[in-house]
């Protein structure tokens, strides 16, 4: 049986019990279907079934606590992994940079990873544990991305109260083309740097050429 | 051309595999859009319960309700999984008895009858 199909299923007999774990232990990053049931409540809210703010409170409840628990695993479980990562990307000064060039850009990712590009979201949470970003300033980006992610998700099934299944599919493909687009744009523009900075074999290869010109 | 190191080609290769996966979601996004852009009814899935179904194919709720045999005025939050399980047969047979009384209930069929009127013990006229 398909688990997505159980999920839901169970919503419309539990209630919100069922919201609130969904999105907990989907926020740590089993795949459950945390989207669609998302827009399920809202069209439920507009069927008169469900009401909406014990719906976003509890939504965004589950979210965040599971947001945490991912944050504390990289903190304080993942500094054993340390050595390995280090040695994984070469060298500590290596781990050093990559973890400083993560730090400026956690606020932002851990905000976009929560309702735009919610299938990261598990993988920053742990790496912004790993990386020693302040937790006062991850739970802001993340309560506020939270928010942000459950009102959109619900206001959109209660818009398209009676499509949700074809809403979430779309925007399950949509989003993965968001990711895909970063993605691609992050591995562009690493490509255009590569080619604007000729590498080191490439520099001496360049000046062999000129001497050997030079050379009657 | 300049000589490519092996890196450089991983990356190449990573940057079209991530375009590849782009296009292909991006497709398929448009794709639905326009599929759901002609029409207008999604499949009946398992885990929707009654009223919903109704809700999804702006039929009323009793239509459906007396259509695979429960009391047409209920609003049975179960799942249509878990009524089928009660009633002891495929999910498959109640979602197209639902799909047989949706399409009765439609132009150019006839207009749903009106809800029935209750016989335990109404407000007196």
């Amino acid at each position: 049986m398909n688990i997505s199909d159980y999920v839901l299923s169970t919503l419309g007999v539990y209630g919100l019990p069922v919201l609130f774990g969904t999105l907990f232990i989907g926020s740590i990053g089993l795949p459950l279907p945390s989207s669609l049931l998302l827009l399920v409540a809202g069209s439920f809210i507009e069927q008169g079934d469900m009401s909406l703010w014990p719906v976003l409170g509890l939504s965004a409840a589950g979210a965040i606590l599971g947001d945490n628990i991912g944050y504390a695993l990289g903190r304080w479980g993942g500094r054993r992994w340390r050595g390995r990562i280090s040695h994984l990307i070469g060298g500590k000064e290596r781990l050093k940079t990559t973890e400083e060039w993560l730090k400026k850009r956690e606020g932002m990712s851990v905000f976009l990873s929560r309702w735009l590009l919610t299938p990261l979201g598990p993988l920053v949470n742990l790496t912004s544990g790993l990386t020693g970003y302040s937790w006062p300033r991850f739970l802001v980006y993340d309560v506020i991305g939270e928010a942000l992610w459950v009102t959109l998700y619900v206001f959109l099934g209660r818009f398209f109260s009676d499509r949700v299944q074809e809403m979430s599919e779309f925007l399950g493909d949509f989003t993965w083309m968001i990711v895909g687009l970063l993605i691609a744009a992050l591995l562009g523009w690493k490509l255009f740097q590569h080619f604007r900075t000729p590498s080191e074999a490439q520099a001496k290869a360049k000046t062999r050429d000129y001497l050997a010109d030079e050379t009657p | 051309m300049r000589k490519l190191e092996w890196h450089q080609w991983l990356l190449i290769t990573l940057f079209l595999v991530a375009l590849f996966f782009t296009g292909l979601f991006g497709f398929r996004a448009v794709r639905r859009a326009i599929y759901w852009h002609n029409h207008r009814d999604e499949p009946i899935r398992s885990w929707m319960s009654v009223p919903y179904v109704a809700h999804s194919y702006r039929v009323p709720t009793h239509v459906l309700n007396q259509a695979i045999g429960l009391p047409p005025m209920q609003r049975d939050r179960r799942p249509l999984r878990e009524i089928a399980r009660e009633q002891n047969r495929p999910v498959e047979t109640l979602i197209s008895e639902l799909q047989d009384a949706i399409i009765h209930s439609r132009p150019p069929n006839q207009e749903p009858l009106p809800p029935p009127v209750s016989t335990d013990g109404g407000p007196p006229r």
